[in-house]
């Protein structure tokens, strides 16, 4: 047996939401039995973007904001590897809002993780993009990642948790896993991942959540109801969590499937020059 | 069409052969071409090309173009010649206008036995040696359609210059039988009407009459297409690009070139998600590669750093143009290496490479791929607009210039017979072993943060010194298995020039100038730019009492760099700069290169 890089303890204060998101993922990771060669995870910038050190798992610490770009990387570069992605909201909806929007357009077969906590935790409580109006003085209007998503039509996955319902999210996130192996396109999760140092919310969204898939129209595979849906909960008082978006067919649509499929890929490919020299030939000899 | 309707300046009797002169003959031509963007000037440029380079003669073309899709004064220019050149020459021997503006332009540029040939249409020039033709009205009477004037200019040119017929003829076949419909056969029928109209005209017919060269089996290429080759075949399967001027094309090329060979290539959102995913794809193993330029650059400053310190291999082509910002996106400079050599916050090693021609591209992109992997390090292509862009003849690219060389990349056979996997383990040359994820029984942690052997994050302050030495002395170990220099002309010369890039075409040329003026000159074209190689240059300088470092730069970029690492040699190194958005002509560098009496 070969000795690997050994987990370290989490940096996290104790109470911390994240502590939910890192025991559902190695619940998700045993229950789908993937092995830690195959799995990677890429962290933002943030408590949050810690995650990887915590576990036993390939673990890339990325640039703040850039880690869809290098988990996107990742993926079309090797389709059979596992991989997520976990940062905070500042990481995800300030300086990576453009990766983010992206994301569900290139629909790649990576899980996205977003700890929203509706503040900058490890810069001590500054105003983040999914701050209430008023906290800390914040006087933009909080964004909803929710609703950005369910506007990109591709057929992603697209759901929310709350780190006090730790049941519900691990089911959610083996969905969403599974959803990538499949092939079948991007996922994001947010999850409400509460700060208990500058943030704690964690009574005020236990009773503010409400679970979509408990509302009579509730139906993930139609995007325009559930905009709708997740709007009059907003406008109503409520945070929407549970699957939101889920496409109807089940086609391999991950954009991996489309440029690798079942060929072996960029990294599994071999590059050696026998192996290529009639199509280099060719290649090189179309100049004129 | 008879040429009593072309409008012929007088021409002089003591000036320039008429039509009972004999042709003068020219060994080494340059045709520029302007008009308005859309009047096909590029068309012009490329049928002169391909009938020059039947003849066996040196081709080069370049082209002068606005940041803007259509319209705008636009110039083509094709040179040709006996003897191998990669520059644009001094002066335009003829001239072919389709407006006012294009005279104007370029009229300064004429050598005193030029002549200009213009498409009279809507206008009429009184210079002397000059010719017009209302091509446009010509071809739309007959063809129905203006816009084969060009083809029309091509028939008048063939003639003015003495070209044999059938060639001419078979150029354009070459050039339109892949093309649908009757385009074809419209571009014959033009070629036919301007060839009718020139033949006979007095001062037209045979002014001139071109050499046959020597250059066959040769290719006409950009350093763009030849970097997306060696990128190819030196196993680059991951490419991410954000579309910019004058880097695109590498893009563009990938993109056919890669899919079919399994390859993935992307176009990104940005250039921090360009070289983002390229990080990603490197960190799981592929050869991976982005390009751009200058404003694309700053945008991957971070990613550099990123690649850096997390020791993931990945090549950068910068495609340099006119900077700072936005600047000058279709014109030439070679300004960013000092912003390279220092690129990033913080420090951590990097190699940039300086290929000079189509050659050296495709061979420096694949030997990027190895040092990066061997090294661990990210990799710096720096090419320029005209490198990158003008065509120039070239050898034919040589697969047995091209090995595969993965470093210390580790098997899974050589990974289950470890008693650890340590991603960032010391070692004597400063470059741990590697086995991407996805290697059956190891997992490591990969961070832009400092960090210890595993690959944690760590503040400690001797594990800090331990990192940095590791990762800083790379440039130390690796100096001897970077592209070293090139030298040209004799060891006896007193005389030396330095240069990299594209600049190396009118630097030979000038050394030619020079020699026949009795000045010979000794010219180290530099191809490893950071490291400074030292070695190579310190030796070079000693041999010299003067070197003239020639850059498209204001400051004299590469000079600097030059008197920083070699400080003993400070007055031995002078600065010939050039910062207008034009390239070097060869008798501009001759000029200011003096002996040392």
């Amino acid at each position: 047996m070969v000795q690997s890089v050994k987990p370290v303890q989490p940096i996290w204060c104790p109470g911390c939401g994240d502590f939910g998101v890192l025991a559902a993922v190695k619940r998700a990771a045993t229950e789908l039995k993937i092995p830690p060669h195959d799995f990677v995870l890429v962290g933002g910038i943030g408590c949050s973007g810690s995650i990887h050190n915590f576990l036993e798992i390939n673990g890339i610490h990325a640039l703040h904001g850039r880690l869809l770009a290098q988990a996107v990387g990742v993926k079309l570069a090797n389709p059979s590897l596992t991989v997520v992605a976990a940062g905070g909201d500042g990481d995800g909806y300030a300086i990576g809002m453009g990766h983010f929007i992206h994301a569900f357009k290139k629909n790649v077969s990576i899980l996205y993780i977003v700890m929203n906590n509706e503040t900058y935790g490890l810069t001590k409580g500054q105003p983040s993009p999914t701050s209430e109006l008023g906290f800390e003085g914040n006087v933009e209007p909080p964004f909803h990642s929710v609703l950005t998503a369910l506007s990109i039509p591709a057929p992603n996955f697209i759901a929310r948790t709350f780190s006090g319902d730790p049941k519900g999210m691990t089911a959610t996130l083996s969905e969403a896993i599974r959803f990538n192996r499949e092939g079948r396109g991007f996922a994001f999760v947010e999850d409400l991942s509460p700060c208990v140092t500058y943030n704690d919310n964690y009574k005020l969204w236990r009773e503010k959540v409400l679970d979509v898939a408990t509302l009579p129209d509730y139906d993930p595979t139609d995007r325009k109801k559930m905009f709708q849906l997740c709007l009059e909960t907003i406008e109503s008082g409520r945070i929407p969590i549970g699957v939101i978006h889920r496409p109807k067919a089940l086609a391999k649509d991950g954009l991996e499937m489309k440029l690798v499929g079942d060929g072996p890929g960029p990294v599994r490919a071999d590059i050696g020059l026998d192996a290529n020299l009639a199509a280099y030939q060719k290649l090189l000899a179309g100049l004129t | 069409m008879s040429p009593a309707a072309a409008q012929i300046a007088p021409l002089p009797e003591q000036s320039g052969p008429g039509a009972s002169r004999p042709p003068l003959e020219l060994n080494d031509v340059s045709v520029m071409i302007g008009g308005q963007g859309g009047d096909g000037t590029l068309t012009v440029s490329d049928l002169l090309g391909r009938y020059f380079r039947k003849r066996g003669l040196y081709v080069y073309t370049s082209r002068n173009v606005l940041s803007r899709i259509r319209g705008g004064h636009a110039d083509a220019s094709v040179r040709a010649s006996r003897d191998p050149m990669a520059a644009v020459k001094a002066q335009v021997d003829v001239l072919v206008a389709f407006d006012n503006e294009a005279v104007e332009m370029g009229k300064v540029e004429l050598s005193s036995h030029g002549f200009i040939l213009y498409d009279s249409t809507t206008f009429h020039i009184a210079e002397p040696h000059s010719a017009g033709f209302p091509f446009a009205t010509m071809v739309g009477g007959s063809l129905g359609q203006p816009i084969f004037k060009n083809t029309a200019a091509y028939g008048a040119l063939s003639v003015l210059f003495g070209f044999d017929p059938a060639q001419t003829r078979a150029v354009i076949e070459e050039r339109f039988k892949r093309r649908g419909g009757d385009a074809l056969d419209k571009n014959l029928k033009a070629l036919e009407i301007g060839r009718k109209a020139a033949l006979g005209t007095p001062g037209v017919e045979n002014r001139y009459s071109i050499a046959s060269g020597e250059a066959h089996n040769m290719i006409l290429t950009t350093g763009n297409q030849a970097v997306a080759l060696g990128f190819v075949v030196g196993g680059g399967r991951f490419f991410a690009g954000y579309p910019i001027t004058p880097a695109t094309e590498v893009l563009e090329y990938l993109q056919r070139y890669l899919p079919p060979l399994g390859g993935v290539v992307r176009q990104a959102e940005d250039e921090l998600a360009a070289i983002n995913m390229v990080i990603g794809a490197s960190y799981a193993g592929a050869r991976a590669m982005t390009s751009t330029s200058g404003p694309g650059l700053s945008l991957m400053t971070e990613g550099l750093s990123h690649a850096g310190t997390a020791e993931l291999p990945i090549v950068v082509v910068d495609c340099q143009r006119v900077g700072p910002s936005t600047g000058q996106p279709t014109r030439h400079e070679q300004s960013d290496l000092s912003h390279l050599a220092n690129l990033g916050h913080g420090e951590y090693p990097r190699f940039i490479l300086a290929p000079a021609d189509p050659v050296d591209c495709f061979e420096l992109t694949a030997e990027a791929l190895n040092l990066a992997e061997r090294w661990r390090v990210p990799v710096i292509l720096l090419l320029d607009q005209a490198l990158s862009q003008n065509t120039a003849t070239s050898p034919r690219f040589d697969l047995s210039k091209v090995r595969i060389d993965r470093g210390k990349r580790l098997t899974p056979e050589a990974v289950a017979k470890l008693a650890h996997y340590k991603v960032y383990e010391f070692a004597s040359d400063g470059v741990s072993a590697y086995a991407p994820p996805g290697t059956p029984g190891i997992w490591a942690e990969v961070t832009g943060n400092e960090h210890d052997e595993w690959g944690h994050v760590s503040v400690n302050p001797a594990n800090r010194l331990k990192m940095m030495k590791k990762r800083m002395e790379k440039l130390v170990h690796a100096r001897n298995e970077l592209p070293s220099c090139r030298l040209f002309g004799p060891l006896s010369a007193r005389v030396g020039i330095i240069g990299f890039g594209s600049t190396s075409g009118p630097i030979l040329e000038a050394q030619r100038l020079l020699e026949h003026r009795g000045l010979p000159t000794r010219y180290l074209q530099a191809r490893t730019l950071w490291p400074v190689p030292v070695h190579e240059i310190d030796a070079f300088l000693k041999e010299v009492d003067v070197a003239y470092v020639v850059e498209h730069n204001y400051t004299g970029q590469f000079a600097r760099l030059l008197r920083e690492t070699m400080p003993w040699q400070y007055t031995k190194i002078r600065s010939i700069l050039k910062y207008d958005g034009w390239t070097f002509r060869a008798p501009q560098i001759a000029s200011e290169v003096k002996g040392v009496s």
